[in-house]
């Protein structure tokens, strides 16, 4: 069997393991189970690394890729996604040391690379010419990077949501006072997005310029580069909500988990919708 | 204006300009697809006439779209002259006094201001009124901060410490920026253009935009191996102005030809029916075709014609045609021939050498004998898509861009801090220090930060907190 499917699937398995261990974590307080989650974190990540690396290899026998990222299908771009939702989770536990927030993050990456691995075909194929430029390499890098930190964010609200329940309801369990308060919650979601919104525009404006080098036009309303429009302005909506309104809590969250569903339909729903940014296209 | 200025106005406006685009990726929009267009005129006549009327299939060209990105545009500027952010690091002390008693009632109001801070510390030292004004602000300095706006009179001294103060004018920059871009978009719809040319190899044609002629002197394409995946196309291009050369460049899908701000783009390619040669396999002999040249089948009463090659050979309404452009189902159709009187065409495939379909008179197709004869090889004549396009507001988007990013960074990536520090003499050569703080990021980060710089300065400074 390809070495890269057996290293992604020790991968997959370490990512799940992970997410169980940070369920269990919400459920007893035994700091043990944090390390170890964030252990398994660690190597599911290295065993990633080393996966990407051999699809890398495989992808640069093909002379035409050479020294393209092989994030051109699928598969490789949630793989991709997934690896980074995992290492964003990463720096920002180390930063923050709110082990709590794995049960509201990991999942998403676990299903990522999960639907990655079992739907997604993993095969390799020749970049048509449209995507055989160093952009390739940039262009989605960037904007995935963001899109996992907005996956992050959107673990964090999710929290906040799950914390104010907690608040509002006679019976508080354990888990409240385990959460981080609901001002710290929601002061993180909108750092992170702070942090992202930034990175978000500029991959759109490298998506720009690749395009007007390539297809002869900066924007031309494909409805991957719309729905990546959408996304910014409703981030840019939570932005000012927050900042010039004073809009917090809840409602914020709201805004903010609106704006993440726009990343995921203009991540995975645009395939259905765009010939140009599709997954399959013939660019 | 009073709407204008109200940014909830903007936000609403920009959920709407969300809303419309949004709605536009889901109809067929006609400048990328009009087949798609024209296929849903013919499906649902009644409900495209509705749809058509408001702009659907080509809604980011409509005027209202437009008016809005427009408004947004005016709106933007509007909000953010009237618009001050609640930027409460901008505010300074109330203003200084050199009156003597007016000093101390101003005093007063220095700290009723600190008060309204969001963090605040007080203590009090045994260093003397002008040994602790200097002592503070160095402690300050060293820690990278700026020190400005002091203030010293014999009963108080204050002064103000800033750190990354640019990000203030971050926020200006980005919405700047914006607006920068929608001109440079405006710029391009007003002088730009954008045409398609299609080149045969081997021909020119004359642009519509410029009084230019294009020729295509070669064009290439190579496939990934046993696949229709294209892994390279390019044109050997010439531009002329009458009968001077202006450019000439192979271009490749990325890599445009510029001439004069006129970038030639490699847009796409095809076959359109036109071949060069056809060879047939006549059992081991072959025999080679031009188009519409008849040949004579050696040993045979037979004579041969090779006329038209669908590309992307596909049956619709039982009659011959082609499903696209591409070369992805190449079929030619035969013309034979016994002593002048013509048999019916036989249609041959490249790449399924056992089928045949005949063709009777009215077009109709139906499956004939595997003939003793196939098609080995096409020689297509192929047409270079060139995509020409001018945008004079491009250099304008990319300032814009530029600017975009500038302001983000100041705005979002620097941690603007700024600490109101209030000294005053309490006699018997003590001091006592009030101080205010804020940072753009707030929060629980710049308490610990806040916490531990006040930590810092208790001990250079050397002195005792006085709980209050």
């Amino acid at each position: 069997m390809n070495p890269e499917l057996i290293l992604i699937q020790i991968a997959l398995a370490a990512y799940w393991g992970a997410t169980i261990l940070s369920f269990i974590y919400l459920a007893y307080k035994d700091e043990r189970l944090n390390r170890w989650m964030l252990n398994l974190l660690g190597l599911g990540i290295v065993f990633h690394l080393a996966s990407f690396g051999f699809r890398i290899h495989s992808f640069w026998q093909i002379s035409e890729n050479r020294y393209f990222l092989p994030i051109n299908t699928f598969f490789g771009a949630l793989s991709y996604l997934a690896l980074a939702v995992c290492v964003a989770f990463f720096v920002i536990e180390s930063r923050h040391h709110l082990g709590i927030l794995g049960a509201f993050v990991l999942p998403w990456a676990s299903l990522s690379l999960g639907i990655a691995v079992l739907i997604a075909s993993p095969e390799i194929s020749g970049l048509v010419p449209a995507l055989q430029s160093y952009w390739i390499n940039i262009h989605p890098v960037v904007l995935m990077t963001s899109y996992a930190a907005f996956g992050n964010a959107f673990g964090v609200g999710l929290a906040l949501l799950v914390q104010e329940y907690q608040i509002k309801s006679r019976k508080p369990t354990p888990l409240c006072y385990r959460l981080p308060s609901i001002e710290e919650l929601d002061s993180l979601n909108y750092r992170i997005i702070a942090a992202a919104f930034p990175i978000l525009t500029v991959g759109i404006i490298m998506g720009g310029v690749w395009a007007e080098n390539a297809w002869g036009r900066f924007w031309g309303w494909d409805p991957k580069e719309t729905w990546a429009l959408i996304t910014a302005l409703v981030y840019a909506g939570y932005l000012h909500m927050r900042y010039m309104m004073g809009l917090r809590g809840k409602k914020a969250v709201y805004v903010s988990m609106f704006g993440f569903a726009c990343v995921v339909f203009t991540f995975v729903g645009v395939n259905f919708l765009s010939g140009l940014h599709g997954y399959l296209s013939k660019g | 204006m009073k709407l204008f200025r109200s940014i909830r106005f903007n936000i609403i406006l920009g959920a709407l300009i969300a809303f419309f685009s949004a709605l536009g990726t889901f109809f067929p929009q006609s400048p990328v697809s009009p087949n798609k267009v024209e296929l849903y005129r013919s499906l649902h006549p009644l409900g495209f006439k509705i749809l058509n009327f408001f702009g659907a299939f080509n809604l980011y060209q409509t005027w209202w779209f437009m008016g809005l990105l427009g408004l947004m545009a005016f709106d933007i500027v509007v909000c953010k002259l009237w618009n001050k952010p609640p930027d409460i690091g901008a505010t300074a002390l109330p203003p200084e006094n050199t009156d003597e008693e007016e000093a101390e009632k101003r005093l007063s109001q220095k700290e009723r201001a600190l008060r309204l801070k969001p963090f605040q510390f007080s203590m009090d030292s045994s260093l003397s009124f002008d040994q602790a004004f200097k002592k503070a602000s160095s402690f300050f300095e060293d820690h990278g901060y700026a020190v400005h706006d002091e203030f010293y009179s014999p009963s108080g001294a204050a002064f103000l410490a800033t750190k990354h103060r640019l990000q203030r004018w971050g926020s200006y920059i980005a919405h700047i920026a914006l607006v920068i871009i929608l001109i440079g978009a405006l710029i391009k719809a007003l002088y730009g253009f954008v045409e398609m040319d299609p080149v045969m190899e081997g021909n020119a044609v004359a642009m519509k935009n410029r009084p230019w002629t294009l020729s295509v002197d070669k064009f290439t394409v190579h496939f990934y191996k046993g696949t229709f995946q294209p892994s390279l196309f390019s044109s050997a291009l010439r531009v002329k102005a009458g009968d001077k050369l202006i450019g000439q460049k192979t271009i490749l899908v990325n890599h445009p030809l510029d001439i004069h701000g006129v970038r030639f783009y490699q847009a796409s390619w095809g076959a359109a029916g036109m071949f060069r040669t056809v060879t047939l396999d006549l059992g081991g002999t072959f025999l080679t075709l031009h188009q519409r040249v008849p040949k004579k089948v050696p040993g045979t009463p037979f004579s041969v014609t090779a006329d038209i090659l669908m590309p992307d050979f596909t049956v619709s309404n039982g009659h011959a045609d082609t499903a696209s452009l591409d070369l992805k189902n190449p079929a030619v159709r035969f013309l034979f021939s016994v002593a002048g009187k013509p048999t019916p065409p036989l249609w041959l495939f490249s790449l399924y050498p056992h089928v045949c379909l005949k063709e009777s008179p009215d077009g109709t197709l139906e499956h004939a004998e595997t003939p003793p004869f196939s098609l080995a090889s096409v020689d297509p004549i192929l047409f270079s898509g060139i995509q020409v396009a001018y945008d004079p507001g491009y250099p304008w988007v990319i300032l814009g861009a530029l600017l975009w990013v500038l302001g983000l960074i100041l705005l979002f990536y620097l941690h603007r801090r700024r600490f109101w520090v209030l000294i005053e003499p309490r006699g018997e050569g003590e001091t006592q220090f009030s101080i205010g703080a804020w940072s753009s990021r707030g929060g629980r980060e710049f308490e610990r930060e806040f916490n531990s710089l006040m930590g810092q300065m208790k001990s250079h400074l050397n002195i005792m907190e006085v709980p209050r």
